[in-house]
């Protein structure tokens, strides 16, 4: 067990920003995807394991602080000097004397920003220059907050697809909060839901799969004629423009395909949906809560 | 890696030095006020005062006295402005922050920065006098005089130094900071005479004030101590004493209101509650 949390809560006035009563382990090698709409508490929770927000309950660990390296959602850093002197000054080594630093300025296409001012990169340059500096801290547990959030598409796969790259086969631990589900899909291997400061569920993404959403979903838009024309399947939670069915079993699953593909009618099939996850989910959290009162 | 961390321990670092040296050097604020305005002002002031002298005799003590008043307008220009400015404005935008996240904590970052800033700051004087010797005359200093300035000029500057410092973790902006210090800047260069007024013309009340700030006795008495003449220390010491106790008090109250960034390092290895405050 690298940190387990427990009793965490984390109040900012009157308004009680996390309330985690079920206790996380983040075990070596775990990838959690952190997702929750806005103001769900996934940035609160990192900022009290690290610290940077006052809180009490009890967070154990057996890191050392400096093996917890952290990407923030919002990075900032001098703007009188070229960043090549930041990464220096942070790392502690010369850039030029160190192939270990040079490899990952390639690896991130990064080498022709080292004489700009942090100002003067782009969204996506930032946030390569912010990862090179965290990948280079080797840390054994890695708070990845929003790392892709304001780019643009393509940007946003690259820098995932080297994130991916990066940590395939190596047994370090993830923590990544994002609203891109799938960035999620490709990083991260346990969810943890979070929905107004409390934890909606934790654990494995094929097992949250299963408890929620069942063998497979088949996503299909929210037509008149589509919901007609399942009106028999077993639907689930889902945002109002699309249909979600639910395939409990292989013979399901063909029966409600076939009649969709003989119908002409497009649809998306997974296992591993996240947004399906989530959503469902948090509809099963919100109906316990409404059925048991509050339970944490 | 673990050479890696272990070189993060050190309080001073060559890579941290070097931050902060451009770090300084893109800080248009301390080369403008800090070297640009106290040059300038001791050359106006003095070609001014020296106008209005009687006699030729009188220019290297008139010239020395108004150098020496005027230094003071460094430290408080590099430290009480230039250095809480700036810190005011990495604060609000979370960029110690950041750099506690990468492992260098807070008093590293002030050691090295203090290191800098009194580099810095001998720097600037070496401009200032070199300046006033080109232009002017002034008068040698014995060694003791020579010794008790850079004293106090010394403890005039970690002053500025701890007040900038609690002003800008107290204000956590550029522009209450900037507002604050650049009135107290003002305040001290009036109160010390600096501003055309000397202390004998200043009310009553005024005096008052003015007696307990440093910059009034450097700058009305130094020349006393610059040439070895007896000096009575007693009122200037107490006015160290009355300023270092009241930027010592908010330097100390500041820290205390940023504790609670206290990063991670209470929670390792450990089962009881941390209620980080």
């Amino acid at each position: 067990m690298l940190l387990k949390i427990e009793n965490l809560t984390v109040q900012f006035g009157k308004f009680r920003a996390l309330d985690i009563h079920t206790p996380i382990c983040i075990e070596n090698g775990d990838r959690i995807g952190i997702i929750g709409s806005n103001g769900a508490g996934k940035s609160t929770m990192i900022k009290s394991i690290l610290g940077l927000v006052p809180y009490q309950g009890k967070i154990y660990s057996t890191l050392q602080p400096k093996q917890i390296a952290t990407h923030m959602q919002f990075n900032e850093y001098t703007d009188n000097m070229p960043v090549r002197y930041i990464m220096e000054a942070i790392l502690q080594t010369r850039i030029a004397k160190n192939k270990e630093l040079q490899e990952l300025i390639d690896y991130f296409e990064f080498g022709g920003c080292l004489k700009k001012r942090y100002s003067k990169l782009s969204g996506g340059q930032k946030q390569r220059f912010t990862i090179i500096m965290i990948l280079m801290q080797d840390a054994p547990l890695t708070f990845y907050d929003e790392v892709t959030s304001g780019l643009d598409f393509e940007t946003r796969q690259k820098l995932v697809e080297k994130l991916v790259e990066w940590y395939r086969g190596k047994d370090s631990s993830l923590c990544i909060v994002s609203h891109y589900y799938e960035e999620l899909e490709q990083l991260a291997d346990k969810l943890l839901i979070l929905d107004q400061g409390r934890v909606v569920d934790f654990g494995y993404r094929e097992e949250l799969f299963q408890k929620y959403c069942k063998r497979a979903v088949i996503v299909l838009d929210a037509s008149e004629k589509n919901k007609e024309l399942t009106a028999d399947c077993k639907k689930l939670a889902s945002p109002e423009h699309l249909l979600v069915l639910s395939a409990a079993t292989e013979e399901e699953e063909q029966k409600v395909t076939a009649r969709l593909v003989n119908h002409n009618v497009n649809f998306k099939r997974s296992n591993h949906d996240i947004e399906s996850i989530y959503i469902n989910a948090k509809h099963a959290y919100e109906r316990k809560q409404e059925g048991n009162g509050y339970a944490g | 890696m673990q050479d890696k961390k272990a070189k993060k321990e050190n309080l001073i670092s060559v890579f941290l030095l070097k931050y902060e040296l451009l770090h300084v050097a893109g800080n248009p604020y301390v080369h403008i006020f800090g070297v640009g305005l106290p040059v300038l002002l001791a050359m106006l002031i003095t070609k001014v005062a020296l106008s209005d002298l009687p006699g030729e005799q009188w220019q290297p003590m008139a010239t020395t006295s108004i150098y020496l008043g005027m230094g003071t307008l460094i430290p408080m220009a590099v430290l009480l402005m230039g250095y809480a400015v700036s810190y005011a404005q990495e604060l609000s935008r979370g960029i110690p922050e950041r750099l506690q996240l990468f492992g260098i904590n807070k008093t590293a970052l002030f050691c090295n920065r203090a290191l800098l800033q009194f580099l810095f700051l001998l720097l600037a004087f070496a401009v200032f006098f070199l300046s006033g010797c080109l232009c002017y005359k002034l008068q040698r200093p014995t060694l003791y005089g020579l010794f008790a300035y850079v004293l106090c000029m010394a403890a005039f500057s970690m002053i500025c130094l701890a007040l900038g410092h609690g002003i800008a973790c107290v204000c956590r902006s550029f522009g209450k900071t900037y507002c604050v210090s650049i009135m107290l800047y003002f305040a001290f260069m009036i109160l010390g005479g600096m501003m055309g007024i000397s202390y004998q013309d200043l009310p009553k009340w005024v005096q008052s004030a003015a007696k307990l700030l440093p910059v009034t006795y450097i700058n009305r008495d130094f020349y006393k101590i610059w040439t070895g003449e007896t000096y009575n220390y007693i009122p200037m010491l107490q006015s160290y004493l009355f300023l270092g106790a009241v930027s010592g008090i908010l330097l100390f109250l500041a820290l205390r209101g940023n504790a609670g960034i206290g990063l991670r390092s209470r929670m390792h290895g450990s089962d009881s509650t941390f209620p980080c405050l």
